[in-house]
């Protein structure tokens, strides 16, 4: 029962909620290959990798940073419409986000150039995301109504919801440019299957005391919703062909955009290393089956107005007809089919790390082919046992940059298995601890992480939940 | 290789085992009730006094106004109690009488709201009258599709009130709640 309940939790809170998930362990831990995938300026060390397709990179992530499944759904005996009112509706703010973001690499590789300090990498995954803060007074309009407000101000800004369902194929150049800096750059190929985004709404709904009537309704909009490839995936679904299309648009059928990515690794001692990346600099144009709706204009009504003298030549019109038409002639709701342009959501990380303890794999005597820091051209780095550092993340969201703060320590035994265990503060959580494993059986490369370990006594009770793994196979091309 | 798909899924074993929930129960979604109120001005109707005098015999205004707000699907499956609240408003000199009549598409009278008022001055007259389980039937609101307005003056067609702007108005609003789950 344990495993159907964390499986459904799991996708309960893939279901919640644009944003990429925050991969602070990944980060650096450049024995895992799909480490490029967050810094293309890691220090690689290998002839070549092969990602096992489809299990070399999966990630999810799901997250609300103020309200859990089990807030709403715990088996308490208590009447859900007051926990959804107490919980909810009377705490949750416009801030407060329901995030996804789900990632499946199905094609990974790398090879090393002639020229020893230059790594070649490239893939491809698919990524669906979505972030949508909560619409409190759209809530408030739905489960309480506007009825008795007088006054009140509902805030049509609050919607504010982003996601897309794309193909995503990169190439990148990773180079070492000297024993001491490493850069890498990544051109990315966005072939999007599906975009929605509702991200720049204004206005408000009021009602006041009539001047003439009893109450006056005004409606001040500015709304637009954007969508993309909907409608085409709506159609194909009809025709039962919704496979086709959806393979279709991700191979360059739907819209298309480019991006990049850059990073570096720099030691700024033997031990003190720093490192940085710059993710998804990038746009996508929808061009291939774009519709947006938009409602936009003010008006005040105070129903169906008759001035009988005023009125007293046209009595006979047919004034409700007359009102509806002045309303939507004031606050059109239009759609149209205008091709537009979304950028992707960039992050930023950076890192600082400091080695200590007994060097590992480069100086000892071992005859696998499996040591970091084997076949990079140039001077090799020594690789210590342990590792401690901090890590900054970021990324720009509907509402303004978002932040992460991480502390990590790595812990190498052999050349063998690698542990990293980090400790992150950030919108979600402040008791966040994360802990990764990479195995290196010969030529196997296995990798699991999860974070938000401390929630795992009670899965459906967190705000939080990922996890990432992951299967290649590495050479490093000689026997040492 | 074989070693490494065992050791991967024990590891993934542990992970899912070593996780734990308290019990959920999704079924109470069904329990949560979503049942807003809304509440709008209907309709405003206002006849000078300058304008009965000039009409002559008791009926100085009847007219039937189209009024399709009740009759939208969405809002006849799901309305579940209503009220509406009337103000009546009379600064000229006569006794008025305001008769309301709801109509079907058939322009059968379905209900009918009759309110007199004396002359000015007089107090501002407001009536909510419900609908529902605690009021009038519902299906008088789902049915309608017309309202008829008869304004019949109870005095004479001389007299002139001393206030500004002599007038009857007749002020309403709605408030519905709807079963949205």
């Amino acid at each position: 029962m344990r495993l159907c309940y964390f499986l459904f939790m799991v996708c309960i809170l893939l279901t919640l909620g644009v944003k990429a998930q925050n991969k602070q362990i990944l980060y650096d831990f450049n024995e895992i290959p799909q480490s490029l995938s967050v810094n293309p300026g890691v220090e690689t060390d290998f002839k070549w990798f092969a990602g096992v397709p489809l299990l070399s990179g999966i990630s999810a992530y799901g997250g609300s940073n103020a309200i859990s499944v089990n807030d709403i759904f715990a088996s308490d005996g208590v009447d859900i419409n007051l926990k959804f009112r107490e919980r909810a509706l009377d705490v949750l703010t416009p801030k407060d986000e329901l995030s996804t973001t789900v990632q499946m690499e199905y094609l990974s590789g790398g090879f090393r150039s002639e020229n020893p300090n230059v790594f070649y990498s490239f893939g491809g995954y698919l990524e669906f995301d979505n972030i949508s803060y909560w619409p409190k007074d759209y809530a408030y309009l739905v489960f309480d109504g506007n009825a008795g407000q007088l006054g009140r101000s509902y805030d049509l800004g609050d919607l504010k919801t982003r996601g897309s369902l794309m193909n995503v194929l990169h190439f990148g150049v990773n180079k070492k440019v000297d024993r001491n800096l490493t850069i890498g750059a990544r051109g990315k190929i966005y072939s999007g299957i599906t975009d929605y985004s509702s991200t720049s709404n204004q206005g408000t709904l009021r009602n006041t005391e009539g001047q003439n009537n009893r109450i006056s309704t005004n409606l001040n909009a500015d709304l637009l919703l954007r969508t993309s490839g909907l409608q085409a995936l709506d159609e194909a679904n009809d025709s039962e062909t919704l496979g086709n299309e959806i393979i279709s648009r991700a191979l360059f059928g739907g819209d298309l955009g480019l991006g990049f990515d850059l990073g570096f690794t720099y030691h700024l001692s033997e031990r003190t290393t720093v490192t940085g990346s710059l993710l998804d600099v990038g746009f996508i144009y929808h061009s291939s089956d774009p519709k947006s709706y938009s409602l936009n204009g003010n008006t005040t009504v105070e129903g169906i107005e008759i001035d009988v003298l005023e009125n007293f030549a046209s009595l006979d019109r047919d004034f409700w007809q007359d009102l509806v038409d002045e309303i939507e002639a004031e606050v059109p709701f239009e759609t149209d089919t205008k091709s537009y342009v979304s950028f992707r959501p960039t992050k930023l990380y950076a890192s600082i790390r400091n080695d200590f303890g007994e060097p590992v794999g480069n100086g000892s005597s071992q005859s696998c082919d499996c040591t970091a820091g084997s076949s990079a051209g140039g001077e090799l780095r020594t690789k210590y046992r342990n590792s401690f550092g901090g890590q900054l993340y970021m990324i720009n969201r509907p509402r303004g940059p978002q932040m992460a703060l991480t502390g990590f320590y790595t812990r190498r035994i052999g050349n063998v298995l690698a542990f990293k265990g980090t400790y992150t503060v950030d919108k979600f959580s402040q008791t966040n601890v994360g802990l990764g494993m990479n195995l290196q059986a010969g030529p196997v490369n296995l990798y699991v992480m999860a974070d938000n370990l401390l929630s795992y006594n009670n899965i459906a009770a967190t705000n939080y939940a990922s996890f990432q793994f992951g299967l290649n196979i590495i050479s490093w091309g000689r026997s040492k | 290789m074989k070693e490494v798909r065992i050791l991967f899924t024990v590891l993934v074993g542990l992970l899912l085992v070593a996780s734990c929930s308290e019990e959920q129960d999704f079924d109470q979604l069904d329990d949560l009730t979503v049942a807003p109120s809304y509440e709008a001005s209907i309709f405003y109707v206002k006849a000078q006094e300058t304008l009965i005098n000039r009409v002559a015999g008791l009926n100085f205004f009847t007219q039937d106004f189209n009024f399709d707000a009740f009759e939208e699907p969405f809002f006849t499956k799901k309305v579940l109690a209503g009220v509406l609240t009337y103000e009546l408003e009379n600064t000229t000199s006569k006794p008025i009488e305001i008769r309301l009549e709801f109509l079907d598409e058939a322009e059968n009278v379905l209900d009918t709201e009759v309110f007199s008022m004396d002359p000015a001055p007089t107090a501002i007259l407001q009536r909510d009258v419900a609908y529902g389980a605690t009021g009038k039937s519902l299906d008088i609101i789902r049915a309608t599709s017309e309202i008829r307005l008869t304004a019949i003056n109870l005095g004479d067609n001389s007299s002139e009130s001393a206030l500004q702007d002599p007038a009857i108005v007749l002020r309403s609003s709605a408030q519905f709640t709807l079963e949205l789950q």
